[in-house]
């Protein structure tokens, strides 16, 4: 075979894109500085890889593509096919990471929340080739009413690890420990997409409070040891919200097969 | 099929006894000898022991769907999986310790040295009490450090106290209170949900 499985991937999740109505956006790799800097609240990890151009402008190599999209327009529908730079958790090196995503930029309707969620659910479908897939889906607005304080970073990190025993020791409010416990079988936003299968309500899928702050998802594969798609629902002000998802290519590209 | 990686060691002796108490038996375990993988082919579960540090590594990667870890190496390490339940065994402390009449804060002119096992944790510990710190990170026999004068401080474990005593040295702070935790793979814990609630249900019911 000539395409290696994470290029097939990429090639079937663009096409189905573009069948969405969704326009390729092509970015440049590096950009200023100055503009992520001023934005790392919004960065998953506060890591930039940096270099110095020629007219001695420090320039860093794109950790994230949703920014650099949003500079650039403000509204309409958008997939990309880019690699990012960052500094995964628990690591001490930078990495170059494929990914393949889209974002649909602009006042969101609820219809349109909805869109995003199942093309995250058909490109789920697409790489799982026939294997269990599960989309987690959460409500980040709901969390960010329920967190806050000194502890809120500790709050968050036991909810995102379904640590029912750290909330309780942290003092989180019960709702929270709630949510965490025995999540709702429906949210109002998802409409129809309540009665999928494929979608869970698990606000463990919460883990940043600074990025998103409507719906969140997580997509897994069964096989694939970790997340293979993430997205969520932003609102940096006017000129900047919207809602998105990325297909992390090296998780798939790196399967090395169940071990069942 | 579902993987344990359980911890080599006292501990993780400790967490044997839970998972058999819950009827999770397996052939061979508690013989000595050099064997690490052990199976139950009835119960469809395969564990294996590893080292304590490794535990989160086995089980973030999906190579354990669970396995037991204590909360120091937890807190230590930050790895991206579930803590679904204290176990409750192995308590202890993550403690500051020093000479007899020192504070954790120490000699304020200069940079306070501590010695630990657990950089991240000390680190962490002292970065929201706004200390510049010097960490040196040892492997085990740490009470010798502030004795010697390598170090003022230092962040390590403290079960009952004694060896800190018996070289004159006391606690001076608690960072957190520890025991060994059940996690799972995110990603597992999704697919193998049924079986994965069932060892916990069990877990729970024990005394």
């Amino acid at each position: 075979m000539l395409l290696t499985q994470e290029e097939n991937a990429a090639l079937n999740l663009r096409a189905m894109y573009q069948d969405f109505g969704y326009k390729f956006f092509r970015m440049r790799r590096f950009e200023e500085y100055d503009f992520y800097a001023g934005k790392k609240d919004f960065l998953s990890s506060g890591h930039i890889l940096t270099f110095t151009d020629l007219n001695g402008k420090l320039m860093a190599l794109r950790p994230d593509v949703t920014l650099s999209i949003l500079k650039n327009v403000s509204h309409g529908k958008y997939y990309y096919d880019e690699k990012v730079y960052r500094v995964p958790m628990n690591s001490d090196s930078f990495r170059e990471i494929p990914q393949v995503g889209i974002e649909n930029i602009g006042q969101l309707e609820a219809d349109d929340v909805r869109e995003v969620l199942s093309l995250a659910i058909v490109s789920l479908e697409t790489i799982a080739e026939g294997r269990d897939f599960v989309l987690d889906v959460a409500d980040a607005g709901i969390v960010a009413g329920l967190v806050g304080g000194e502890r809120g970073s500790e709050i968050l990190a036991c909810l995102g690890g379904k640590n029912v025993h750290g909330l309780r020791e942290l003092h989180a409010p019960d709702e929270l420990i709630a949510l965490a416990e025995n999540p709702p079988d429906e949210l109002e936003i998802l409409g129809n997409l309540n009665y999928r299968p494929e979608i869970h309500i698990d606000f463990s899928a919460v883990t940043n409070l600074r990025y998103y702050n409507g719906i969140v998802f997580k997509g897994y594969i069964e096989g694939f040891h970790e997340a293979v798609l993430s997205g969520g629902q932003y609102d940096m002000g006017i000129g900047s919200r919207g809602m998105g998802f990325a297909v992390y290519l090296d998780v798939i590209g790196n399967w090395r097969g169940g071990n069942d | 099929m579902i993987n344990i990686a359980l911890p080599k060691g006292r501990l993780g002796e400790k967490v044997y006894g839970l998972f058999e108490k819950a009827g999770y038996e397996f052939e061979g375990v508690r013989e000595a000898g050099r064997r690490l993988v052990f199976m139950n082919e009835e119960l469809d579960m395969r564990c294996f022991w590893v080292k304590p540090f490794d535990v989160p590594v086995y089980v973030e990667r999906g190579v354990a769907d669970i396995g037991a870890a204590g909360k120091d190496i937890l807190m230590e390490k930050n790895p991206d999986v579930y803590e679904l339940l204290d176990l409750n065994v192995g308590k202890c402390r993550m403690s500051v310790a020093g000479l007899e009449y020192g504070d954790r804060y120490g000699n304020g002119n200069r940079t306070l040295r501590v010695a630990t096992e657990f950089p991240n944790i000390a680190r962490d510990y002292y970065s929201k009490l706004g200390r510049e710190i010097d960490i040196i990170t040892l492997r085990g026999s740490l009470e010798l450090a502030p004795v010697l004068g390598l170090s003022d401080v230092i962040v390590d474990i403290v079960e009952t106290g004694r060896t800190l005593r018996e070289n004159n040295l006391m606690v001076i702070d608690t960072i957190a209170e520890l025991s060994a935790r059940l996690i799972a793979n995110k990603s597992a814990f999704k697919f193998k949900s049924e079986k994965i609630n069932e060892i916990i249900r069990r877990l729970r019911l024990i005394d």
